[in-house]
């Protein structure tokens, strides 16, 4: 472990200038790692901003596989086949810019990848390369690898990886060790969960260009909720009790997910093993300082003040295409398009121990303006600025105690909810303080 | 960078506080200590906003505000750089219910010396039950750094390790450790009565002047008295003199009211306590010292 570590602590020695000894930073890494138990990347980009330093000029990143790959890794290291590659023309600040995109496969996934930087070497379908320093973001529920202008990139001979096989992977070997649904941890593989489930959906997903279901939901035992997918049909039902032995774990922003495909075996249960669905359906109420400890957490709710509105608030267009935001009538990766109108909340939620973005969709915000899109639309073609609609939000949400629930995910910039319900928060003020002011009493 | 959490607090415990730190990282943000500890980059206050003045100069006005709540008055300014919150304020037409998100400051002109006051972000006028569930929220603030500085004053010294040890979180052990260090042995009794003075503050039950050895605590609902028609005339009387007598807007003169309630029969005890019920019922507020002002 030492040894392996020894490269990154020299990394960041370096990054700091070596104002620090390295025996410091070893014992700090050390404890990011072993006793906070966040990420090798985490904890090497924790510690060169504690110090001062520019987490910018790490250097050293760390070798993953595609499955490892979390979002926002600002530097990994791959050995990757060329699934298959694209150029495209996009419009970036103004200018047009050609890049690449494409797929890249490891033998344990694959995953979308963009080159933003024109590449040394031409990329063809098949070619094997080593990807130095490339950085991860999430897009739509998956991660995305991007090629910068820190990242290197360089052919390896075809045999320095497996081929490419896609569909089965290889069944797992031993004994699945037994977890409870709140215990599941990140990257965990091979576990048992016995568990009721309380919804499930089909959903049809696109895997290396063929389309595939996928049945997705939430299951839960009385330790907690969490989604899970099932990449083959088992007819799962909702609110039947069953044992799935060899699901794996990931997390996406925070929230661990069950996953389990073809590899997988599941044994339906007697349905009174487990509490009734309603009892096992509760969103357990939550500080926002427990979030951020926590790093996320699904189907939780919060209460607090809505104390700012931020920018792309209100009535927005989005691309047609890939459904970001416009800017200036413009999409990042498409540019000039025709934009598609949409209302949206993104606000500051702030309980007193902690804040987050909390994120209203359509429905809510018409709900919550009691006015349909058209009707917006209609607002600011009047008054020709949609900053109306905004203002008119402003005005009913700013300060409010609100109560929302929904699912927590965390990156660079904290917490986000994307909430599910809210409702204004009626508080009976003088039943509490009443409360509290007899426990004062009592105990003076 | 993780966004800075709005303390919910009293003007009262802010106000006490003389002690400014700064955080680690390449911006680092700055904090004011109060001396309860709470460790202060933004705040979130609700409180009737009951004046607005430029101090500036027209062509770069800069607004101060006064906002009081039960314990005692905030300080808020913005100029130019805060040109949203600004133009909020300069709309404003005190006195109102106030919400306001900014960030802490502190401002020493001279040794020994030094005034806490809010660069707002946001402003917003709002209705009384928001401000009611405010004061709710700082006094649980309140209670929670009341805890946990009474554990800190049982250590010797106190260390975050030790105060993350008997369940205080790291975000306010971190905070108190600062506040004894510099403000030593704080006397809690102050607080703790702050604390029962918001709590009350919400409660109709301790609305009406209680006569001095009634007993408080076993009144189960409120009574509401029916006050003498003698006590409301001279209420009424000194609503109307105030009025009157606030010729600049900036409140009638304490020595005014007197002499006039004088001339209308109305004796200097009784204005006293007409002024005080009208004081308590919310009808007048007292912008300056010295001064009445009708709400």
């Amino acid at each position: 472990m030492k040894e392996e570590l020894a490269p990154h602590v020299h990394d960041i020695t370096r990054a700091l200038g070596n104002k620090v000894s390295e025996q410091e930073i070893e014992r700090e890494l050390s404890s990011y790692l072993n006793v906070y138990r966040v990420s090798l990347d985490t904890a090497k980009r924790s510690i060169v901003k504690k110090h001062g330093g520019n987490p910018a000029t790490l250097a050293t990143g760390i070798s993953k596989t595609l499955r490892e790959l979390m979002p926002g890794e600002q530097s990994v290291n791959l050995l990757a086949r060329i699934v298959s590659v694209n150029e495209r023309d996009v419009t970036v600040e103004g200018g047009s810019k050609r890049i690449l995109y494409g797929i890249l496969g490891d033998p344990t996934t694959t995953i979308p990848f963009t080159a933003w930087e024109p590449l040394p070497v031409p990329l063809a379908k098949g070619d094997v390369v080593r990807v130095q320093n490339a950085y991860t973001k999430e897009y739509r529920g998956q991660v995305q690898v991007n090629f910068g202008i820190r990242t290197a990139v360089a052919k390896e001979s075809p045999t320095a990886l497996p081929e490419f096989k896609p569909g089965a992977g290889q069944p797992y070997v031993g004994k699945p060790t037994a977890v409870r649904v709140a215990d599941l941890r990140e990257g965990a593989s091979n576990v048992a969960v016995t568990a009721r489930i309380l919804s499930v959906e089909r959903r049809e997903v696109e895997v290396d260009g063929a389309p595939k279901a996928v049945f997705s939901g939430i299951l839960a035992d009385e330790t907690g909720k969490t989604q899970f997918s099932a990449w083959k049909d088992f007819s799962l039902k909702p609110d039947e009790v069953l044992r799935v032995e060899g699901a794996y774990v990931k997390t996406w922003r925070g929230i661990p997910q069950v996953s389990f495909d073809e590899r997988a075996t599941i044994t339906r249960l007697k349905p009174d093993l487990l509490p009734p669905s309603e009892r096992l359906n509760v969103s357990p109420r939550m500080w926002i300082e427990d979030l951020a400890e926590r790093g996320g957490a699904a189907d939780v709710t919060v209460r607090g003040i809505l104390i700012d509105l931020r920018e792309g608030s209100g009535l927005v267009y989005r691309c047609p295409e890939c459904r970001r935001v416009l800017r200036k009538g413009a999409c990042r990766l498409h540019g000039e398009v025709k934009g598609e109108p949409d209302l949206r909340v993104k606000a500051v939620l702030d309980d007193g121990s902690g804040a987050l973005t909390a994120v209203f969709d359509r429905e809510l915000t018409e709900g919550l303006l009691d006015k349909s899109l058209e009707a917006c639309i209609a607002a600011a073609k009047e008054a020709m600025s949609t900053d109306v609609v905004r203002d008119e939000l402003a005005d009913i949400l700013v300060a409010q105690p609100i109560e929302a629930r929904g699912n927590v995910t965390s990156d660079d910039y904290g917490l986000m909810m994307i909430v599910e319900s809210a409702k204004l928060l009626k508080v009976d003020v003088q039943a509490e303080a009443r409360e509290m002011l007899e426990g004062l009493e009592g105990s003076a | 960078m993780i966004r800075e959490v709005a303390w919910r607090l009293f003007a009262s415990e802010y106000n006490d506080a003389n002690l400014e730190t700064e955080g680690t990282g390449e911006r680092p943000p700055s904090y004011v200590v109060t001396p309860l500890g709470a460790k202060v980059n933004r705040v979130f206050v609700v409180g009737v906003i009951t004046d607005v003045e430029n101090v500036g100069t027209d062509g770069q006005p800069m607004w101060r505000a006064r906002v009081s709540d039960p314990t005692g008055t905030f300080h808020v300014y913005a100029g130019q750089y805060q040109p949203e919150a600004a133009s909020a304020l300069s709309k404003l037409k005190p006195p109102v219910f106030g919400a306001i998100v900014g960030k802490s400051r502190i401002y020493s002109p001279q040794p020994g010396t030094t005034y806490t006051s809010i660069r707002p972000e946001v402003i917003k006028s709002v209705d009384e039950s928001v401000r009611d569930y405010w004061i709710l929220e700082a006094c649980r603030s309140l209670q929670k750094r009341l805890d946990a500085m009474a554990e800190a004053q049982k250590m010797d010294p106190p260390t975050k390790e030790g105060l993350v040890k008997v369940g205080v979180k790291e975000a306010i052990a971190d905070g108190i450790v600062q506040a004894v260090n510099h403000y030593g042995k704080v006397d809690l009794s102050r607080y703790l009565a702050m604390l029962a003075e918001g709590l009350r503050y919400l409660l109709p039950e301790y609305r009406e002047p209680i006569a001095p050895g009634e007993p408080t605590v076993d009144t189960p609902r409120p009574i509401k008295q029916e006050p003498s028609r003698e006590a409301d005339e001279s209420e009424g009387k000194v609503l109307e003199i105030i009025a009157a007598l606030d010729a600049d807007g900036k409140g009638a003169p304490w020595e005014g009211i007197l002499e006039t309630a004088t001339t209308r029969g109305v004796s200097k005890d009784s204005l006293e306590e007409s002024i005080n019920a009208l004081l308590d019922k919310g009808l007048i507020y007292e912008p300056i010292l010295g001064r009445m002002k009708k709400i």
